[in-house]
Parts: C-alpha cells; structure tokens; sequence
C-alpha cells in the first residue's frame, strides 16, 4: 500500500514545496512545485494524480553558434554562471522570501547526463541545502521526464516513449520499476536530429530539432523521399547509420557532387533534391521507427495509452504519427506535453523527487550526492507507485 | 482490432472469403477462413482451416517506407517458411499462398484449443494450464522438443528473431494421443544468419520471454529447452560439439550484458 502523505510539510502547512534544479545537458532549469495533501494519497496507485501547482518555471538554454555542438566545459560554464540568477528568479516568481522556512526539499538531477554540467548544478543544490537547512533529494532524469508526463497528461499507467538528445527508450512500468523494453543501441534520436543540423549549418536556436522541423514542413514534394536504412532490431533501433548515410549526401549536395545519381539528374545536371527534402526524407524515416517499436511494446504489454516525454516528443510530426498508430488500435490513446514540460526542465525534476520525498527517500549524507553519467531508468526503485 | 482494419482486409479478400478474426500484433492481424485459395471449396470436405496472415497498411509511416517494408517482411517471412518447411525434422506450417504487395499470406492451420477454457494450444497457455503440476513429464518432454526444434533451426543457420512462448504452437501428436509437437511460427523478424551472435541473442530473447511470462518455474524451463536444444547440436558429431560451445559461450555473455549500456541524456 502506498501512503505519500506520511512524511508531514514542514510548519503544519497542508502542502509542500519542492525546488527542482536541472542541468544534465545544455539546458538549465529551476523549478518550483507546490503537492497540496490529498486523501486519495493515503491509500492506492494515485501518483499521477498530485494536482501540482506550478509555482515558477524556468530555463536557460545554453546555445552554440551553427554547426557546433555544445562542449562539456562550456556547458559547465553557462551553468555555474546562471545558476545563482535562476534560482533568486524562481524563488521571486514563487513568491517565496524566506526559502528555509518555505521549502520542504530541494531536488537536483543525479544523473543521467553530461559530468561537468551535472557537477555545477548539485554544487548549487548542495550549497543551498546547507544554506538553508532543507533535505536533498537525488533524481534520475528519465524519471522526471516520466512523472512530469503523468502527472501533465494524467495518463495512469502508459507505454513510454522517452526520445531526448541524449536517449532513446521505450519503457513501461512493472513491480516497482520503469522497465526498458526497446532502446537505441547506439546514438539517440536527437543527437541524430541535431548532428545532422550541424551538418547542414542551421541555427542551434530554439533548437536544432526544431529548425528541422521548420525545415521539413517547407518540403514542396511530400510525395517523393529520399530512401534511407531502416534499422528496427526486435525493439531496439539504431540511428547511427542512418545519419552517416544522410549526412554524406548532404554534404555531395553542398559541393554539387554531380556524379551522385540520387542527388542529380545524370542527364541534365538538375539538381533533384533540395535540403527540406532531405530533412523531411529523415523525419518521416526516423519517426516511423520509433512508432513501429512502440506500437511492439504496447502489443506485448497489452497497453492502450503512450506517452511521449523528451524534448524530441515536442515534434507536431511525431505526435501526429502516434495518434495515427494509436487510432488502429484498439482505445489507444497518445499523451504528450508541449515545451515547457517536453524540454528538460527544473519542475519535472521537483515532481520526481517531491514524490521521492514523500516516500521518505531523502539524502541522509552529502557523499551521496554524488553525480553520475551512467544511471539507467530501471535502476531506481519506484516506491510511489503500486 | 479497430473495425477499420477488418474492412480493409474484408475488402481485399472480396466478400467471398470469410474471415474470422483471432488477434492483432504489432504487425500483423491473423484471421482463420475456410476456403483455399486455388482448391475449389467443394474438396473442402473435412472443414478444414487456413490462417490469413494480414499486414495492414500503417498509416501513420510515409506510404513508401509502408509499401517497402510491408513487401520485404512478408516475403522473408514466406521465404523462410518454404526453406524450413523442406528441412526434415523443422516443424513449421505449411505456406500456401503469398502476396508480398498486399501483406498477405495464406498458411495452413495449427493447433487447437486447450480442455477447460485455457486457450488456443500456444506453449505460454499450455504452461500455464500446468501451473498446478508445473514439472509434470508431459511438461518435460514439451519442453525438450521445443529446445531441439530451436536448435535444429539453428543448426540450419536460421534465427528467428522473436522467440517468445506465444509464437510456439503445440500440436497434438496423433500416434501418442497425451503428446504434444511443437511447431515455430511467426517469421516475421526472421532471417538466415550462421553468425553465433544472432543465435546467442535469440536464445537471450526466449530466456527473457520464459522468464517474464512463467516467472515462478522459469529455471527449470530453461534448463530443458537448453537441454534439448545442446542434444540436437552434441548428435551432429565433434563439429555439433564445438558449434554448441561457441553458441552457448555467446549466450552467456549476451545475458551478461543484460539489456546493454547506460546511455546519456
């Protein structure tokens, strides 16, 4: 039996507060959460249930001129040097003067993610939790992304389809864990999406993912596409020949390689594909195999409902293929959220670790604070749900 | 199954083959019919049943990637039933009909239902109608065919890429009446392949899938199924010996590896 309401708000308040800091890649995000208590929490599976009030949200992203990825150090940097204004902006939007009194936990991500940015970040959480006298509560990413979803879309017990710059995962839940059922086995989808748009030299602002996107809607002939592998394994899938392959055919077009038959005509010179036609061919490509294994996961777990969490889930497209799929089958039903919650960001991390906290998971000593770049999502113990 | 899918294939088949649907993968729908294809119905005498394998067009993936994948998968999946089913010993059933463009295939009927309500006579629901009794030697022996059936398929460099106990169909053995034959279906994922990793992976795949479904009993069941499957490799003589080492090497490191690595994100 699950009962969240047994660890008590601080000062007899009927609702507690979390504080969310996120900075596993090159978004930084602080967050603030408000759990009123409930009596559906004292007994059942209700934690997608959590009527959240989000009390302040924001992001800073971290962003690299065309054609460059984002560094680790760099990242590090951006991090350390907002840190401090997001947090005293979030505290002001929430409306919270005295955080050692307000705030009931302060959540950070444990991992997964890049070192060097993970690091900068729990620095802060654990600058501030001496500070202040408040618990700390370490979260896996994955399963922020996850709760967020649930609790946003209020779906109960969906398949998952968590794509992300840095993951690839189906997962669905079983006996106390998000069990992964089909995943990448090399690079993630939106390290795909995003290496081709260095490829192609576009704006890494808003994101690169969706400059491709931009760019695929203005394709004129949606009818044609260009052929590209189609790497579904069982349940898993692998992108990164696709890209290779992609990638070598834009960068013929650039040079006006006219020897390569696919991109001219041999016979006139005429160039026959244009950059949207590429960006399209790879969405369409790319999308249909995340659709295809997660229409397999809900098959074998005898699912009706997806959810589609990561900030690649923010693709119009992509929804609109799921819904597609999920209208075949028998009461499917698609979730997914827009950008705020899609992107990385400081709220979701507040959502998993407020329910951590509740369950009276909290960090007893800093050494465990420690961050790390390898945390898978099965790892961590679901204790909220039944 | 949304009506929409029945229609489509009620449409295609045209009114005179009537269809009753049995289930819906991820892939394909399956129905039974009772008319041939090119038999004339009238020889039909004992009633006898055809399974329709369906792939529907997938609405939601470009209509181009959906006409190539839907022709490429049927016509695998129907060029390995037709290998398997002409090698002595493979039980598989019999293809009749094949149409890559529309994702269709015409496959003869296998098995029967279970006594009390259990089910279509799949090995996940005759495992489980012997739950009670779960080491019964009728259990046993099941097992032990359905391990020499995996090895002999890869024996013959076949893998199937989905080995779970839904897509192991058991037959009643008409010389012992209390036995059961093992039949392999569903080729949709699989291929020819002499390499020991797909092999390893596709026995890692079955381990799972006991494991998952018949968690309780599932060390015995897999200590059979790797008994009957060593037994098929050991009676090919010193080369079976050594095949059988290298594929089982592989399988435990395969299972070692569990479902691979952390990724970043």
């Amino acid at each position: 039996m699950v009962n969240l309401n047994t660890i008590k708000p601080k000062n007899n308040r009927n609702y507690y507060l979390a504080l969310g800091l996120e900075g596993s890649a090159n978004k930084l995000g602080v967050g603030i959460l408000k759990h009123p208590i409930l009596p559906s929490h004292e007994s059942g599976d209700n934690s997608h249930h959590c009527q959240a009030e989000i009390l302040s949200n924001i992001r800073d992203t971290y962003i690299t001129p065309p054609g460059e990825g984002f560094l680790p150090r760099d990242t590090a940097r951006h991090h350390r040097n907002w840190c401090v204004r997001l947090i005293k902006r979030a505290l002001e939007e929430a409306g919270i003067n005295d955080p050692r009194n307000d705030i009931d936990v302060i959540c950070f991500t444990k991992g997964p993610g890049m070192g060097a940015p993970l690091h900068s970040v729990v620095i802060a959480a654990r600058t501030c939790s001496l500070m202040w006298g408040v618990d700390l509560v370490g979260v896996n990413h994955c399963v922020g992304h996850i709760e967020m979803g649930r609790e946003i879309t209020q779906a109960i017990n969906p398949v998952v389809l968590y794509v992300s710059g840095g993951n690839t995962q189906v997962i669905a839940y079983s006996e106390n864990r998000y069990r992964i059922f089909g995943e990448t086995l090399d690079i993630a989808i939106g390290n795909c999406l995003d290496r081709f748009a260095r490829t192609l030299k576009i704006p890494n602002a808003p994101s690169p993912g969706y400059n491709i996107e931009q760019l695929a809607n203005k394709c004129k002939n949606k009818d044609q596409l260009v052929e590209l592998p189609y790497t579904v394994k069982g349940m898993d899938l692998s992108m990164s020949g696709i890209l290779a392959y992609i990638d070598s055919l834009a960068k013929d077009l650039f040079k006006g390689n006219k020897k390569n038959k696919i991109l001219f005509d041999q016979k006139t010179g005429e160039q026959k594909v244009t950059v949207e036609d590429l960006c399209y061919s790879l969405q369409e490509n790319l999308f249909a195999m995340l659709v295809e294994i997660t229409e397999r996961a809900m098959a074998h777990v005898n699912a009706s409902q997806v959810l589609i969490v990561g900030g690649v889930g923010c693709n119009v497209r992509l929804q609109e293929m799921m819904g597609q799929m999920c209208k075949d089958r028998a009461n499917g039903q698609v979730h997914a959220t827009d950008e705020r919650f899609c992107i990385d960001n400081g709220v979701m991390i507040a959502q998993a670790g407020l329910l951590q906290y509740r369950m009276g998971d909290v960090v007893k000593d800093l050494k465990e604070t420690v961050v790390t770049q390898k945390f898978r999502t099965d790892e961590v113990y679901v204790s909220w749900r039944e | 199954m949304s009506q929409e899918i029945v229609d489509e294939v009620a449409k295609y088949l045209t009114s005179n083959i009537p269809i009753v649907p049995i289930s819906q993968g991820a892939e394909a729908v399956v129905f039974t019919t009772t008319i041939h294809p090119y038999i004339p119905s009238s020889n039909n005498e004992k009633k006898e049943k055809f399974i329709i394998k369906y792939r529907p067009t997938k609405k939601y993936r470009h209509p181009l990637i959906d006409k190539s994948l839907t022709k490429h998968r049927t016509l695998s999946e129907s060029r390995i039933l037709s290998k398997l089913y002409q090698i002595d010993g493979i039980k598989v059933p019999k293809l009749i009909a094949c149409d890559p463009y529309n994702g269709c295939i015409w496959l003869e009927f296998l098995g029967e239902d279970l006594p009390n309500g259990f089910g279509f006579s799949n090995l996940k629901n005759f495992l489980w109608m012997n739950a009670k009794d779960p080491y019964n030697d009728c259990v046993k022996d099941t097992l032990y065919k359905v391990g020499q059936q995996i090895g002999l398929l890869h024996w013959n460099d076949y893998c199937h890429g989905d080995l779970t106990s839904s897509n192991i169909v058991l037959v009643k053995d008409e010389d012992y009446g209390t036995n059961w034959i093992p039949h392999l279906i569903d080729f949709g994922l699989g291929s020819t392949s002499s390499l020991v990793e797909d092999k390893g992976v596709d026995l890692y795949v079955l381990e799972r899938a006991i494991i998952s479904t018949h968690s309780s009993f599932a060390d015995k069941y897999n200590e059979w199924l790797i008994q009957g499957f060593s037994d098929v490799y050991k009676s090919k003589g010193k080369q079976g010996n050594k095949k059988l080492n290298e594929v089982l090497k592989r399988f435990a490191e395969v299972r070692l590896r569990g479902r691979k690595r952390s990724m970043i994100g």
